[in-house]
């Protein structure tokens, strides 16, 4: 080994690794655990006019009640438009129109008007609004024209009139978001803010915050988690899996170790077969188990065919809960139990053969030779096999997915999923993964404790 | 009594034969070597009497009990590993103990035995520590004495000493020597080394490619070898070659002939000459027993030094006799240096005469 | 014991040669009561062997009977796929049915590509990055380079939805979301650090004197890497690049978080698995295991030098 002193290569080496990990890795993880306690849409500010730079007034923060006491358009900068599905939730938004055409003093007047007051005529292929007439307003006494602005707001200056059924050029389209005046039902704090930001109620009055824009520490997704119907199921279930599932992948690895380092004929031949669930999906695996276990699978088919039943019986439905987990240990048992067995054989390969045979020599029969000298000098490699089971073990979902459709029995790592696939609140998914994260860091100390174990047993 | 009686015994691995029908007997309490160069069956043969490989076919008995097929465990017999194969995760009580406790022994028994043993090696004070932190010859002491602990009545060891350094392993070898002879243990020992062999033994075999060359006493296999292999194989420097033609006379006397030079045979061989067949035998003879002289004396072959080698005891001498180079030892007086001409006289007791067609040793 | 042997073994021999003291003796290695003996004895120390042999067997059937099952059924029509009860004949009858309606499945061959695609950026991407890391951990010893090596150890351990989550919210504002890139850059994420400590046990295993030998004989440092590491160390990355790969092809839950329309494989067999059709499941179980078949048979020779390593 080189041990060129002070060199910088090794940092030059190391380095494209490291940034790559700081940036997707640190980087992400550091969001992850915010996102579980940081609420960024907690609360928002009111403004004391319905413009974005309108001084602040107060907060409300996510969720108050309020009620709507006016509205008011506001054009948006062009760039706010672009198709944004975060920006467009809640968005109530009227276009208006720049027209031109005769005014009611027969003189040619143009400005702007909503969109209300135009039938549109004229479009272009794309949908842009070429032209159109001034709408009638029907049964409505006092002035039918229709007033022009200067600005495309309700409140800026009249520049003109233009009546009704007059044909008009339209110069320009605007979009305006509605703003709202909202008093909040329990102080009473009076300000504006824009619609995205409120989720109003079908009788057009009241309302709610529905998102903030400035954030705030919090434990309401914490509290969300703990309080989700499925949580105390979902951690309930993983640990009782791995309860069962690790100590026969256990026993299932060594057999299948003590077998590969029996050196048979064809040896290498059953170390590929038996290595081979061990790059497999646990989708994969999960689609496997669902088709022996399902309906018109090849378990009921084979229980059929000897006999033992003599109608389909379904192993997989909300109530034979009992079935799919026995379903689920079978399948993590079938495929992660690979990667322990080869841990176990190299560390089977790093027993010297003479420690073995000086034991088999002095009388130990080959349950002896197991017990008294193989386990112990294996205990290192089976503590990292086991921490490392138990780490990936918190992250199965495919396996469960497939063999309970996500429902019937859930997993952490289910719900992780569920949270943020089908119920797309981040926030509770992320604590969700959070606290996977912790239950792994639990064993990640083992996991390292059992390294340092390790090196010390090995003889230099 | 345990008497090893190894008859017919053939071991192969594919098609590599590492021991070809051997036949040999331990007596009882007999220290016999195993001796040869490695890839010879020797550690083969060992394992096969200790049950670790079974023989393909033969029979091994230990005290008239037939053991051929038996599992180690249940032939009685203990062993010193190579490695030494000390149980790394116990401590040398339990390494000592380990195989009274696998045999049911209880308690107070084996820590009995154990004292006992660990005062033979005097390790008394590493009992409660673990391997880990031992040297090579304190775990050798452990694996020695986990072996007698066992009070089995035959002892095998692996080339026990081949991991030591060379001090530590002219004390050991000693030691070993006595403690096996006071307990009185039959021992089968293996060893490459043949100073280890030859010092420790009652009795030596040379084997090479699985079969076994001689077996006997160690000055026997090392002044009368029964072929060209063990008599180069053994000693330091080994036993010397040299061609010679034989000229049978009319009258039967045979004399032989280096080069131009007669050596002076003895009555008998002309008999064993022409029981071989052959005119043409190779001549054996050991460094230390040659006559040096720098004048020419009767019956004397001219040499040319080419190195001169001195080993403090006595000085190693390289020569040319005609196309053949020899070893010659000489007193560390002896003036000798390179390029100088000696004369060499080969005393006919010391010659031994072997056919070159089978490498036998036919005479002398 | 069978006592007919053990009586015979006492051959009068034995009883006329004196007294209790000398070695019993035997009867002639030919006799058959010896032949007898040794072949019944021979057969008892086996009889482990053969039990292991039995047990290996038995393991492989475990292993085996359920793939053979998925693939028979991926290579079948979708009449005997949906049937009930299966027939245990593999493969009958033989059709190519199921894997057609699959592979014309909306999306499946776009998935398959997708599936690809990343999978072979992955492997790319870790492992440009992690040879020289790997290179730097086995060859020099540097202050930080145990802190790199256990850190690089600990990310393995951390699990893999802490990280979609929050990749999929950065993504998604930086406009990476829903494409195979991001996705990429993620699976590079996962598989780095097992790359790196099976790349720097695959240059551990080039005693670095063979570096020197090299420079000694006149070859300047890069030339020595090229001419003699880079040779011995091909197979061992070309076995961990593999392994990147089905880590990728393999991963379904980020692929499922972070993709929307550009899904891989995985992530479109589940997502679209409660209301898919048998046929389905099983020629996508077949898609989805043989790539680690392959990688199996490819890397077993380095199985236990990666994750006997991996595992330290």
């Amino acid at each position: 080994m080189k041990s060129r002193r002070r060199s910088l290569v090794p940092y030059f080496l190391i380095a494209p690794a490291l940034l790559y990990l700081a940036a997707f890795f640190a980087y992400p993880m550091f969001q992850g655990l915010l996102l579980a306690v940081y609420d960024d849409e907690a609360t928002l500010p009111l403004l004391d006019g319905p413009t974005v730079d309108g001084a602040e007034v107060g907060r409300l923060s996510q969720g108050s009640g309020i009620t709507i006491s006016d509205r008011q358009g506001n054009r948006l900068a062009d760039a706010d438009v672009v198709d944004n599905d975060e920006f467009a939730t809640g968005l109530l938004t009227e276009q208006w129109f720049q027209v031109s055409g005769e005014g009611i003093e027969g003189d040619e007047v143009s400005g702007w008007m909503p969109e209300s007051r135009l039938r549109v005529r004229d479009e272009a292929a794309d949908g842009t609004v070429l032209g159109g007439t001034i709408r009638p307003r029907l049964g409505q006494s006092g002035d039918p024209s229709t007033a022009l602005r200067a600005e495309p707001n309700e409140s800026a200056a009249e520049i003109g009139r233009i009546g009704e059924r007059v044909a008009v050029t339209v110069d320009e389209t605007a979009v305006l978001e509605v703003w709202f005046q909202v008093v909040d039902a329990e102080t009473g704090l009076e300000g504006w803010a824009p619609s995205r930001f409120v989720e109003v109620f079908s009788d057009d009055e009241t309302g709610r915050i529905d998102r903030g824009t400035a954030g705030e520490f919090t434990t309401k997704f914490i509290r969300k988690m703990v309080d989700d119907r499925k949580f105390s199921s979902a951690w309930r279930t993983t640990l009782m899996l791995i309860g069962m599932i690790l100590p026969l992948q256990f026993v299932l690895a060594m057999a299948m170790a003590l077998v590969i380092d029996a050196r048979l004929r064809f040896g290498s031949g059953f170390l590929y077969v038996f290595a081979l669930p061990m790059g497999m999906s646990d989708l994969a695996v999960g689609i496997l188990f669902f088709s022996i276990f399902s309906g018109n699978g090849l378990l009921n088919s084979f229980l059929e065919a000897i006999g033992v039943i003599d109608a389909q019986k379904l192993f997989l439905t909300a109530d034979t809960q009992g079935w799919i987990l026995f379903a689920i240990v079978l399948a993590e048992l079938w495929r992660a139990t690979s990667i322990v067995m080869v841990i176990l054989v190299s560390g089977l390969q790093a027993i010297p053969r003479e420690t073995l045979e000086a034991a088999e020599l002095f009388g130990a029969s080959y349950w002896q030779r197991v017990r008294h000298i193989v386990l112990p000098l294996l205990k290192p490699s089976i503590q990292v096999a086991l921490i490392l089971r138990t780490i990936l073990a918190f992250q199965v979902f495919a396996v469960v997915i497939a063999l309970s459709g996500g429902d019937v029995v859930t997993v952490l790592a289910n719900e992780t999923f569920r949270q943020y696939f089908s119920l797309r609140n981040n926030n509770v998914a992320s604590a969700y993964a959070v606290f996977i994260l912790l239950l792994s860091i639990a064993s990640a100390v083992f996991y390292l404790r059992a390294v340092r174990a390790q090196e010390e047993v090995r003889p230099s | 009594m345990a008497e090893i009686r190894i008859e017919s015994v053939t071991k192969a691995f594919g098609d590599k034969v590492a021991v070809d029908d051997v036949s040999l007997t331990v007596h009882d309490r007999e220290f016999l070597v195993l001796l040869g160069p490695s890839g010879c069956g020797k550690t083969t043969l060992l394992r096969t009497i200790a049950g670790l490989g079974m023989a393909d076919s033969g029979r091994i008995s230990i005290g008239g009990r037939d053991v051929t097929y038996l599992p180690p465990g249940e032939r009685q017999l203990s062993m010193v590993f190579q490695s030494y194969a000390i149980f790394p995760h116990m401590t040398v009580r339990d390494n000592i103990g380990f195989g009274l406790k696998m045999h049911g022994e209880d308690e107070a028994a084996i820590a009995r035995s154990v004292d006992e043993a660990a005062e033979l090696l005097h390790i008394e004070e590493l009992l409660e520590r673990r391997p880990a932190d031992m040297s090579g010859g304190q775990r050798q002491r452990v694996a020695v004495a986990r072996a007698l602990a066992m009070k089995a009545e035959v002892v095998l060891m692996d080339e026990p000493l081949s991991n030591l350094d060379a001090l530590l392993r002219l004390e050991m070898r000693a030691e070993l020597k006595r403690l096996l002879a006071d307990i009185g243990a039959t021992t089968v020992y293996v060893t490459h080394d043949q100073i280890e062999a030859l010092s420790m033994g009652d009795r030596v075999a040379v084997m090479r490619d699985g079969k076994v060359q001689q077996i006997d006493e160690p000055n026997v296999v090392y002044d009368s070898p029964a072929n060209r292999f063990v008599g180069s194989f053994i000693g330091n420097p080994p036993m010397n070659f040299i061609d010679a033609t034989i000229d049978l006379a009319a009258d039967g006397s045979a004399r032989a002939l280096v080069g131009e030079h007669e050596i002076v045979a003895g009555a008998a061989l002309s008999d064993h000459v022409t029981a071989a067949a052959t005119d043409r035998l190779v001549v054996g003879v050991r460094a230390e027993n040659m006559h040096v002289t720098v004048e020419h004396s009767e019956g004397a072959l001219p040499a040319t030094v080419q190195v001169v080698e001195p080993l403090g005891s006595q000085n190693l001498l390289t020569v040319l006799v005609g196309d053949s180079r020899l070893k010659v030892s000489t007193h560390p007086t002896f003036p000798a240096k390179p390029d100088q001409e000696l004369w060499l006289r080969f005393p006919p007791e010391q010659l031994r005469w072997i056919d070159p067609a089978t490498e036998r040793v036919i005479y002398g | 014991m069978s006592t007919p042997a053990k009586s015979s073994a006492k051959s009068p021999r034995e009883t006329s040669s004196g007294t209790s003291r000398e070695t019993a003796v035997l009867p002639p290695l030919d006799d058959p009561s010896v032949v007898a003996e040794h072949r019944r004895m021979k057969r008892r120390a086996n009889r482990g062997r053969s039990f292991t042999y039995v047990a290996a067997i038995a393991i492989a059937l475990w292993i085996i009977i359920p793939i053979f099952f998925v693939f028979s059924m991926a290579f079948t029509t979708e009449e005997t796929v949906r049937s009930y009860p299966k027939n245990f004949l593999p493969f009958v009858p033989f059709s190519t049915e199921t894997m057609r309606f699959f592979l014309g499945s909306e999306g499946v061959l776009k998935g398959l590509l997708n599936s690809v695609l990343v999978a072979l950026i992955t492997l790319v991407l870790s492992t440009i990055i992690a040879v020289p890391a790997g290179y730097a951990i086995s060859r020099y010893v540097f202050p930080g380079r145990e802190l790199f090596r256990i850190s690089v150890l600990a990310v393995r351990a951390f699990p893999i939805v802490v990280l979609s989550i929050p990749l999929a919210v950065l993504f998604i504002r930086t406009g990476l979301f829903d494409s195979i890139w991001s996705l990429s850059l993620m699976h590079t994420a996962l598989a780095l650090p097992t790359t790196i400590l099976v790349v720097s046990s695959v240059f551990a295993s080039v005693p670095y004197e063979l570096e020197e030998a090299g420079q000694v004989f006149g070859a300047t440092p890069v030339q020595s890497f090229r001419h003699i590491v880079v040779p011995l160390v091909l197979p061992g990355i070309a076995a961990s690049g593999l392994f990147t790969f089905v880590l990728s092809w393999n991963e379904v839950f980020a692929a499922s978080v972070l993709t929307l329309d550009n899904r891989t494989l995985p992530a479109l067999v589940l997502t679209s698995l409660a209301n898919a059709s048998p046929a389905f499941q099983f020629a996508g179980g077949f898609f989805l295991m043989v790539p680690s078949i392959i990688f199996t048979f490819f890397i077993r020779k380095y199985l236990f030098n990666m994750w006997g390593q991996v595992s330290k």
